[in-house]
């Protein structure tokens, strides 16, 4: 008998478990659960701009850090309610994103990927520097919020409300990249040129995939305070935009079931080294490196090939798109002012 | 006027440490098309490997200095090898994302072996850090010899890249890589001894910045993203430019830091970046870009 494991069975499967673990798990597997939920959204969001759109941008981290300390300083400086605060947040990323997609207009590759770098390494400093607001660099606790109508703890019900969120914006992530939009996206980044003489809005849809997501890592990021019930700068650094690249690309970049195994795993192996920052780097790093060289497309192509049923159209650039003569170094002819990313 | 003219000393021997982390990133640049993002790694691994040498093992700082360039200058070539030849056809964003995995990888080593996040190494200091007074200059004078040997970094260089065989064969594959290659220059070496100088002279910065700072495994980030603002600002593909670049963006980092606060430094290089892209795309003496399609 074959056995037949297709995608959509994958998911299903997946979130029914994620929905029943609140029955048999004890508080920590919950958060490690509900982590795994946060980081799906952000991975979702980080590859329908980076797989999807192609604009190999840095600041994911960042706009995690708008949505949360958005969320949780309009609780606590201007006490608004959790339900009104977290969706004020999310926007808040999704605006700044937008603003960013600006410049992403007239940069591209390396100008881009740095420029988001530097800004997230900008916003970094201002969540550090400006005590006044942010409460500097040792971070502030936040209320979680109430559930006691409910019957329930205030970490099983923030459980339950970001598995809603996560399969909400799974499902619409699905939709989004079996729309216009989506193919529009995959166009923009397989040849930008070509996109354009094809009627494809530049400037519209990098708009539209740097808001998503912000969008949606700033959803994510509302969640967070209500998660850890504390936030700090150190939850947005550096090493949490490896983090969400290396999700993407050991999941497999333009695949929206790959960014769910990719954050589902990575997050796995996060808390099995939560004790020891320096081997969290090596590892993750070394992941990011031998994916990169020898599995590519990542883990959800290797299920594609060995899994029959499992048929999810993956939107990679086919290898016959890139003439193997054309070298990096070809097309970034010195004074050419940088390349299309492929 | 005493405090203006500290502050631009101290720009000033920043800002040449920076001009040859931009140094790097620009020479790669040019010949390969790519920005090495770890290349702030690389310049962190030179001044750690300076350290055990000098301090640890206790061997005279000269021969620390240039086994620590060595040293760098290997670790560039592997990064060539690991992350750039197999990908080079892969495309730009294989190839970054794969130094920032490099970076990443090599910042975790570099915790385990010289401590852990917070431990910050101090680096003995060359000369006696009395300070000289040259008119109404204050000087320290440790940042004369930086200076001084910056100065001769940027001249070794410049000799290598004009006078010798290797140079030129980096110059000709920077203009025009096919037509390198028809001409018979093994284009792939000339990748790799690319990656390796790049890497050797952000090793030299290394060394020469460790008696002004402190070393952490944390560094190399700061230093790559103040050196990526001074390539930027210089055009990305000038080597003069980097130079310019990078001591204006440290004079404009002290002066901040001295008539602002000092936690402006930190963000200076986001400042210039932004700065220079939006109002100097093509940098002060980049050529104007052509877009190719």
């Amino acid at each position: 008998m074959r056995v037949v494991v297709s995608h959509r069975a994958f998911l299903v499967v997946l979130f029914a478990a994620l929905a029943l673990l609140p029955v048999v798990a004890n508080q920590y597997t919950l958060f490690v659960g509900n982590l795994m939920m946060l980081y799906i959204i952000l991975a979702l969001g980080l590859n329908l701009l980076v797989g999807f759109a192609g604009q190999l941008a840095f600041a994911n981290a960042a706009m995690y850090g708008i949505g949360a300390y958005g969320a949780a300083l309009l609780q606590v400086r201007l006490g608004f309610s959790y339900w009104i605060a977290a969706p004020c947040g999310a926007l808040l990323a999704m605006a700044v994103g937008t603003l960013l997609a600006f410049p992403a207009l007239r940069l591209s590759g390396i100008y881009l990927a740095l420029a988001t770098l530097a800004f997230a390494q900008f916003t970094q400093w201002v969540l550090l520097h400006w005590n006044t607001v942010t409460f500097g660099a040792g971070g502030f606790p936040v209320p979680q919020p109430d559930f006691s109508a409910l019957g329930m703890s205030p970490d099983r019900g923030i459980y339950y409300v970001s598995w809603v969120v996560t399969v909400v914006l799974l499902a619409f992530a699905w939709r989004v990249v079996r729309s216009r939009v989506g193919r529009a996206f995959v166009a923009m980044r397989d040849r930008e040129m070509a996109a354009q003489a094809l009627g494809v809005d530049l400037l519209r849809y990098k708009a539209v995939a740097f808001a998503l997501s912000g969008f949606y890592a700033g959803t994510a990021g509302a969640l967070y305070p209500a998660v850890l019930a504390y936030v700090s700068p150190e939850g947005f650094d550096l090493f949490q935009m490896i983090l969400h690249k290396a999700m993407i690309v050991v999941g497999g970049m333009g695949s929206i079931v790959g960014s769910v195994i990719g954050a589902s795993l990575l997050v796995y192996l996060l808390e099995v080294l939560r004790q020891f920052k320096a081997t969290q780097e090596i590892v993750f790093g070394a992941l990011l490196l031998a994916f990169v060289l020898f599995q590519p497309r990542g883990l959800v192509d290797f299920a594609k090939r060995c899994l029959p049923g499992w048929a999810e159209p993956l939107h990679y650039a086919s290898d016959s798109e890139s003439p193997a003569d054309v070298t990096v170094a070809d097309e970034l002819v010195p004074g050419s002012g940088g390349g299309a990313p492929r | 006027m005493l405090m203006l003219s500290y502050l631009l000393a101290t720009g000033i021997t920043t800002g040449a440490l920076y001009a040859l982390v931009a140094l790097g990133i620009v020479v790669v640049y040019k010949a390969t098309g790519v920005v090495n993002l770890a290349h702030g790694e690389l310049f962190m691994m030179g001044g750690f490997l300076a350290y055990t040498l000098h301090v640890m093992v206790k061997l005279p700082y000269v021969l620390s200095l240039l086994l620590a360039v060595a040293g760098s200058f290997a670790l560039g070539i592997l990064t060539d090898r690991v992350a750039f030849r197999p990908l080079m056809k892969e495309g730009l964003a294989s190839v970054l994302l794969a130094t920032i995995g490099i970076s990443f990888l090599l910042k975790g080593i570099a915790r385990v072996v010289w401590g852990g996040k917070g431990d910050f190494l101090a680096f003995p200091p060359l000369v006696s850090p009395e300070p000289i007074r040259i008119g109404n200059v204050m000087i320290m004078s440790q940042q004369l010899v930086v200076l001084l040997a910056t100065l001769a970094v940027m001249l070794a260089f410049g000799v290598f890249f004009k006078t010798t065989r290797a140079g030129k064969f980096m110059q000709a594959t920077a203009s025009n890589p096919r037509a390198a290659t028809l001409v018979g220059i093994h284009v792939s070496r000339v990748y790799m001894y690319t990656f390796g100088v790049g890497a050797a002279v952000a090793g030299a910065s290394a060394v020469l910045m460790a008696p002004l700072t402190l070393l952490y495994p944390d560094i190399g980030f700061v230093l790559f993203i103040k050196g990526f603002a001074a390539a930027v600002l210089g055009g990305l593909t000038s080597v003069p430019g980097a130079i310019v670049g990078g001591l204006l963006v440290g004079i404009f980092e002290q002066l901040a830091a001295g008539f602002i606060g000092t936690t402006i430094q930190d963000v200076s290089a986001f400042i210039v970046i932004m700065f220079a892209l939006i109002f100097l795309p093509t940098g002060i003496l980049g050529t104007r870009g052509i877009r190719k399609i």
